[in-house]
């Protein structure tokens, strides 16, 4: 058992297993008040296992952080399947389906342009502030690579990828960015967890600006889209 | 018809989305995008057993339209309900 802060939120893990311990080391905190604990239930870790299929340690992770993401939408924070890249301390979201080529862009962004690094390659989490801004966290959970580090940065702008011929890049629609975005946040649990999620949700629309980004594996993509979602940012902030 | 699965219905932006919430969530999957008259419908199904008759009329009491157009709303969402497996 231990406790890790995630958006400064105490939470206590009791785990079974030493993997996710492990997984969190840089999240682990020395409070010993928590908001609420967390725990997998010997049948959630055998569903998730599939049977043995996965190792039990692994899927304990897992379960972990699902119950985490269920309860973290009381807080305002929510979970969306994407990669983070951070530049000069600012967040920028990229979603895109499975095989689409999320890592590999996130990897052009960070050759291509001076002092980006990764926030997180797979399952950052993100809070609706008062103000109607949004902030990007790191979190353990950061997927195959391990891209990710301990911080936060306010959220400029979500793009989601899609693989092309050439490179282009335009306003999202509304009716995209609601599609696309829900395909990208959990979305399941009790009533009153989906609930809180789909009014973040309708704050998160109008909070950012959306792109469609279409491109090659190209350094030239990761520098359009960069100078496109910064002079964006600027301008999005003046306008609001 | 009436929907008996556990769905919660929430304007998000100019759109409503019902999504599956507890045990409907485990074997339905995503999220389903209605306009207003959608969202209308959908909860008087929830109510109560409809028909396509009676969807129609609660329909044209409520909003200004004509038959035609109210009888072509009630049978496009019906079916949307059918194909996505909601009814």
């Amino acid at each position: 058992m231990f406790i890790i802060e995630l958006c400064g939120i105490p939470i206590r893990m009791e785990n079974r297993y030493s993997y996710v311990e492990n997984q969190c080391r840089d999240y682990r905190s020395s409070r010993k008040d928590y908001a609420f604990s967390v725990f997998a239930t010997d049948k959630e870790l055998k569903e998730e296992s599939k049977d043995g299929k996965f190792p039990f340690d692994y899927c304990e992770s897992i379960c972990l952080y699902r119950h985490i993401c269920e309860i973290l939408p009381g807080y305002s924070i929510f979970l969306m399947h994407s990669s983070v890249v951070l530049v000069d301390g600012v967040a920028y979201a990229f979603a895109a389906k499975s095989g689409v080529g999320k890592s590999t862009h996130t990897a052009l962004w960070c050759k291509t342009i001076p002092g980006a690094s990764v926030l997180n390659g797979d399952k950052p989490l993100f809070r609706m502030n008062e103000n109607g801004s949004v902030t990007a966290f790191g979190t353990p959970w950061n997927g195959k690579e391990g891209w990710g580090v301990n911080k936060s940065a306010p959220l400029g702008g979500i793009c989601f990828l899609e693989r092309g011929e050439k490179n282009a890049i335009r306003k999202a629609t509304d009716e995209e960015i609601l599609t696309k975005i829900a395909h990208q946040l959990y979305l399941r649990g009790t009533r009153t967890s989906v609930d809180l999620q789909l009014q973040l949700l309708n704050r998160l629309i109008s909070a950012v600006p959306y792109y469609v980004l279409s491109c090659t594996v190209s350094p030239e993509a990761a520098e359009l889209a960069y100078r496109t979602m910064k002079r964006n940012k600027e301008e999005f902030e003046y306008e609001n | 018809m009436r929907i008996d699965k556990d769905f919660t219905i929430q304007k998000v932006g100019v759109s409503f989305v019902a999504v599956p919430v507890g045990e409907t969530s485990k074997n339905f999957h995503g999220m389903i995008r209605l306009n207003e008259t959608g969202a209308f419908l959908w909860n008087k199904m929830k109510e109560a057993d409809q028909t396509e008759d009676s969807l129609v009329a609660v329909l044209l009491e409520e909003y200004d339209v004509d038959e035609a157009t109210a009888r072509a709303d009630v049978q496009k969402l019906v079916k949307a309900l059918k194909d996505g497996k909601v009814l």
